[in-house]
């Protein structure tokens, strides 16, 4: 196994299977949000969308996870019918990009690596890229494109941050560590 | 003699997560021009051989290989999927993810557009493609509005104006209908004709010899085993042996006791010289045979004026039938007919529009399809959508542990049900490193263990050998005379119809237009030709001998009883 | 899971659905700059009352639409409200520093003309972009977005991202609905009249799982039949979905270029040189 620079682990190879995993990430991010979600606050829903760009990310890079993500969002808006707002778009795509870090901090699932320090670091990498993105990339933008009252915004935002977490940790590192259980464990098989 | 263009040199090849090689020792060599079958039982490595050529091995399947492999002259491991890409065309098995683009059209369109022919040029060539194939009223349909006849049409399609000079075609025939599939033969022989090289994987041998093949490879546990001509292997023990079923015709010869000569062209049942042979079939006819014994029960399902349409279009017109415990009915017909839908309404997935559906009485409406799968297990079509589960095992055993069962009854099922299917050994690999046949029985599996009252199979044999189905059709069979459960087939194999089921309901563009004994139905030309079914070769054989049709069929059945008793 | 989804797949036939895949991207894209770059309300409704044009003429079901209108007009009245409560003259920032109390409820809570006037027009911009979102999905085939996506220059591979995702989302939906079909048939309930709804959220996860699962299992496959027939074999690539232009469609070329000079415009004169503190308003004293 030749060890990949630190760019080629964040851009990806941008091969066919990561198109196609792009595509049904992007595919799998649009068909959650639209209808594998709660709404929890006016614009805001806590969605299982989240969990894609995690799995994108771990298993193509970062820049396929927010691909996966970007387009998602806009796939979500065309089969929701209500309208683009590109703010939001834009956030989710950051946050995914974050999540998606996982290769560059040396989870492999791919090759079944994925322990407990990766699970911790990957929480906090959650909470810390929510921050990021919707405390600050998705309310700058909203105000820039809409105009817009800041408290209201980065309240909508923190709702979206928070439930987003949730959905990261509680449901995310459970499924990070079945699938690296389910590419780790398919070795050596043998007829019994 | 003409160029070589696939060439195999002492060829392994272990998957990654295999510990074992699938492929060893492969000495091969096709000629330009040539038309090759490629036969073996369902997981003997056929995919994995046919990957190797198109260059997806070592291109995108990961693994350890040993030997070479020359296509067109240019060594696979150095010259990459796209430069093989220009030779090489291929039907994949699965014709799901053959299907890429979003209507038909543009998936005929598919390799055009990407060798970035101008649309001008390339909508006359699709229409053209489409029309070959019977596809041109659907090039605006979209896939998930498509039987699974109707895709592998579109998969074909798609590769005919492909300027390759080889073309793969796995399995091709596995979900036609007797009709399309002949059709579909032709089609390749066509192909064929125009010069280029072919290579079919296909259980369906006989439908397969409907026209001449220059060559047959037999495969058994990732070796070749056999290569010659048709001729050849039929007359030879090879076939059943490992596993295959052979033509239907040769196996009546072999019943009835004739040893088979190439020089008599056994592989055509047109051109088959029949006159040294003729004697003995007489006299098998002579023998007593014990008549079929069918006690049916009271009525169990019945369906009145059932309706249902899909957003656009009517998929069942009006249509009733009684079931009665204990019997095995086949459901058969055109592709696209409606006969998955009507399954679908049996098992509540989908509901009527108009009319009912009873189960002893009860209308089903009145419960949810939790309630309807205790009594009614559902194989569908497609595999891949029932997969739920990680380890093959765990698959079989998840209905079990959500009714709470003991855990020793849950394994002893599992183990049954495995056994029957011919999984056992690999209960405990994951689902995505088995052959789609094999991730056919698994379903099929998860279902047996559940013994419920009823039990649908769509296609069951669909992509299976002849060893694996038979087992696990004896073993329903054996299931229906001691348990008195209740079986609907699938099936666009007539025989198999003929030879396991009681009663066929022939559904055609989403009417019932027969219900009777399959020998009564294959009898009629008119639903023959309405359903787009086909008569078996015994038919034809009968028919070359001056004898009575029936009375061959009912022979050649009692005798495969018997001999099955025997065992 | 719905099984309707709201873009058609299948090429519509009125007059909008026939210009090619090109022209509308472009003319979309144009268009959303347009509403996001003001608060103008003088540039904000003449392109609704064109949208809701477009609307009428691409023949929609009503039904769906009015439903969907009236949730985003909710939705965005509420946020709107949310502002006034948090700010109630959040209005004079943007008109200039004035404030005519119109009515008030206690010495913070006043309703003012400027204030009014703000939070209409954001919500006449929200609609608007609704609008114009809603025209465009309903005109456009996701094969066209693809094709036209590239016309504009986007790469390709891009652009079969979108296509192709488009192409599993019906799978996808399918999928789900299929896994849940095989759980509830061996043995997990889940019919609405027969589960509590917190033990059906618990069950959406275990269906969850497996379609994530299966989803990404056939990457392997979809990428095998891609490579199989020459995908990006050449630099470029064609399309079967992007139909030669018309005599119509070089029209709304060339408007849309005409509308994107006016924007660039508006942006470097109002928004980049000397960025406008103040919102156009009628009623200035
Ligand atoms: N992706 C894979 N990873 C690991 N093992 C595999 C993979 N695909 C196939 N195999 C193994 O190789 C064996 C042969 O598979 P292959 O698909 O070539 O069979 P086949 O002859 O085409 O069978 P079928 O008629 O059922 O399609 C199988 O038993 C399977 O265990
Ligand atoms: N989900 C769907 N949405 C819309 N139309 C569908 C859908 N599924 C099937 N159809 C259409 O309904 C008709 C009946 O399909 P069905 O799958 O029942 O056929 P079938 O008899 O099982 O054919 P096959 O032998 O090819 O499997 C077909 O014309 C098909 O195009
Ligand atoms: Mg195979
Ligand atoms: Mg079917």
């Amino acid at each position: 196994m030749k060890k990949k620079s630190l760019l080629a682990l964040i851009i990806g190879e941008w091969n066919t299977k990561t198109i196609v995993a792009v595509a049904i990430g992007a595919a799998l991010f649009g068909v959650l949000m639209v209808y594998g979600g709660v709404q929890v606050f006016t614009n805001t829903k806590l969605t299982t969308a989240m969990l894609i760009p995690v799995i994108v990310g771990a298993l193509f890079g970062p820049v396929p996870a927010l691909v996966a993500c970007g387009v998602g969002n806009v796939l979500a808006d065309l089969i929701g019918g209500w309208g683009f707002w590109f703010d939001w778009s834009i956030g989710n795509a950051v946050l995914g990009f974050f999540v998606g870090l996982l290769p560059v901090y040396g989870a492999r699932i791919d090759e079944g690596v994925f322990t407990v320090k990766h699970a911790v670091i990957f929480a906090i990498i959650a909470v810390l890229a929510n921050a990021l993105a919707f405390g600050v990339i998705t309310p700058i933008f909203t105000v820039l494109f809409y105009g817009g009252e800041l408290t209201i915004t980065f309240m909508q935002s923190l709702t979206g941050g928070a439930s987003n977490v949730l959905v990261l940790t509680l449901l995310g590192i459970p499924l990070l560590f079945l699938l690296a259980k389910r590419y780790g464990g398919s070795k050596n098989l043998t007829k019994e | 003699m003409k160029n070589p263009v696939i060439e195999f040199h002492d060829f392994g090849f272990r998957y990654a997560s295999q510990s074992e090689p699938t492929l060893h020792g492969i000495n091969l060599t096709i000629f330009e021009g040539e038309k090759v079958l490629i036969l073996g039982p369902s997981g003997s490595g056929k995919s994995t051989l046919a990957n190797c050529i198109n260059g997806l091995i070592p291109f995108s399947f990961k693994g350890e290989s040993t030997g070479e492999v020359k296509v067109a002259g240019m060594d696979t491991r150095h010259a990459g999927i796209f430069s093989l890409s220009k030779h090489v065309g291929t039907v994949l098995q699965d014709s799901d993810a053959q299907f890429v683009a979003l209507s038909v059209g543009e998936d005929i369109a598919f390799a055009l557009e990407n060798q970035a022919v101008k649309r001008s040029m390339m909508i006359p060539q699709v229409i053209a493609a489409a029309s070959i194939v019977g596809m041109q009223d659907f090039l605006n349909h979209v896939p998930y509005a498509l039987s699974g006849g109707q895709k592998q049409k579109v998969s074909l399609a798609g590769v005919l104006h492909e300027h390759v000079d080889i073309v793969l075609f796995d399995e091709p025939l596995a979900s036609l209908d007797p009709k399309a599939g002949m059709h579909a033969v032709e089609l390749i022989d066509d192909i064929h004709s125009q010069g280029k090289t072919v290579v079919i994987i296909e259980h369906r041998l006989e439908d397969v010899l409907h026209r001449e093949v220059d060559r047959i490879l037999v495969m058994d546990e990732g070796r070749i085993v056999f290569d010659g001509d048709a001729d050849t292997l039929l007359c030879g023990k090879l076939l059943p042996e490992i596993g295959i079923r052979e033509p239907l015709f040769i196996t009546q010869m072999h019943h009835a006791g004739c040893v088979l000569h190439a020089d008599d062209h056994p592989s055509s049942v047109t051109r088959f010289n029949l006159d040294p042979y003729r004697d003995s079939l007489l006299n098998f006819i002579q023998t007593e045979i014990q008549p079929k014994a069918h006690y049916p029960g009271e009525v169990l399902i019945e369906a009145t004026n059932v309706r249902f349409s899909y957003d656009t279009q009517e998929a069942i017109k009006n249509i009733s039938f009684q079931v009665r415990k204990g019997e095995k009915i086949a459901f058969i017909g055109k592709n696209g007919a409606g006969k998955s839908t009507m399954a679908k309404l049996l098992c509540g997935i989908v509901r009527p529009d108009h009319g009912s559906i009873t189960y002893q009485k009860t209308d089903l409406k009145t419960w949810s399809i939790r309630e309807i799968g205790e009594k009614i297990g559902f194989v569908m079509q497609n595999p891949n959508q029932m997969l739920v589960k990680n380890i093959i095992k765990e698959e079989v055993a998840f209905a079990l542990t959500l009714r709470n069962l003991p855990q020793s009854e849950i394994d002893e099922r599992v183990q049954r049900a495995l056994t029957v299917c011919g999984l056992w050994p690999m209960r405990n690999w994951p689902v995505s490193a088995v052959s789609y046949g094999q991730r056919k029985r698994i379903t099929v599996a998860a279902m047996l263990a559940l013994d419920t009252e009823v039990l649908i199979l769509d296609e069951p044999t669909a992509g299976q050998d002849y060893r694996h189905y038979t087992e696990i059709m004896d073993f329903l069979d054996d299931l229906n005379r001691q348990t008195g459960i209740t079986i609907i087939f699938i099936t666009h194999d007539m025989h198999l119809a003929i030879e396991y089921t009681d009663r066929a309901i022939v559904f055609a563009d989403g009417e019932k237009i027969a219900d009777d004994l399959v020998v009564e139905v294959l009898s009629d030309n008119e639903i023959i030709e309405k359903a787009n079914l086909k008569q078996t070769s015994l038919y034809t054989l009968a028919l070359r001998l001056g004898l009575p049709a029936q009375t061959l069929v009912d022979h050649f059945i009692g005798h495969e009883r018997e001999v099955k008793i025997h065992e | 899971m719905s099984k309707r989804i709201f873009i058609n797949i299948v090429p519509g036939k009125t007059f909008l659905h026939r210009l090619s895949g090109k022209t509308k991207v472009g003319l979309f894209i144009v268009c959303i700059v347009y509403t996001i770059m003001s608060f103008d309300l003088r540039l904000l409704a003449p392109l609704m009352f064109l949208s809701l044009i477009a609307i009428v003429s691409l023949k929609p079901d009503w039904k769906v639409i009015i439903v969907l209108f009236i949730a985003i007009f909710l939705m965005n009245f509420f946020n709107i409200f949310l502002y006034w409560v948090v700010k109630p003259n959040i209005g004079s920032e943007w008109t200039g520093g004035t404030s005519t109390i119109l009515y008030s409820f206690s010495s913070y809570y006043f309703v003012s003309l400027e204030t009014l006037w703000y939070l209409l027009v954001r919500l006449f911009k929200m609609l608007t972009s609704f609008a114009v979102s809603m025209a465009f999905i309903l005109s456009i085939t996701p094969s066209e977005l693809a094709s036209g996506l590239h016309g504009l220059g986007v790469p390709y591979k891009i652009c079969t991202v979108v296509s192709l995702a488009f192409r599993y989302i019906p799978d996808i939906s399918r999928d789900y609905e299929n896994i849940k079909v095989s759980m509830q048939a061996r043995g997990v309930e889940m019919d609405l009249r027969k589960t509590p709804i917190l033990k059906r959220l618990k069950q959406t996860i275990y269906i969850l799982f497996p379609l994530i699962i299966t989803s990404f299992d056939r990457i392997g496959n979809i990428a095998n039949a891609l490579d199989l027939r020459g995908y990006g074999l050449k630099k470029d690539r064609t399309y079967y979905a992007e139909v030669e232009p018309t005599m119509m469609d070089r029209f709304f070329r060339w408007s849309t270029l005409a509308l994107f000079i006016f924007c660039l415009a508006w942006i470097v004169s109002r928004n980049i040189w000397e960025p406008a503190t103040k919102m156009w308003f009628p009623f200035e004293v």
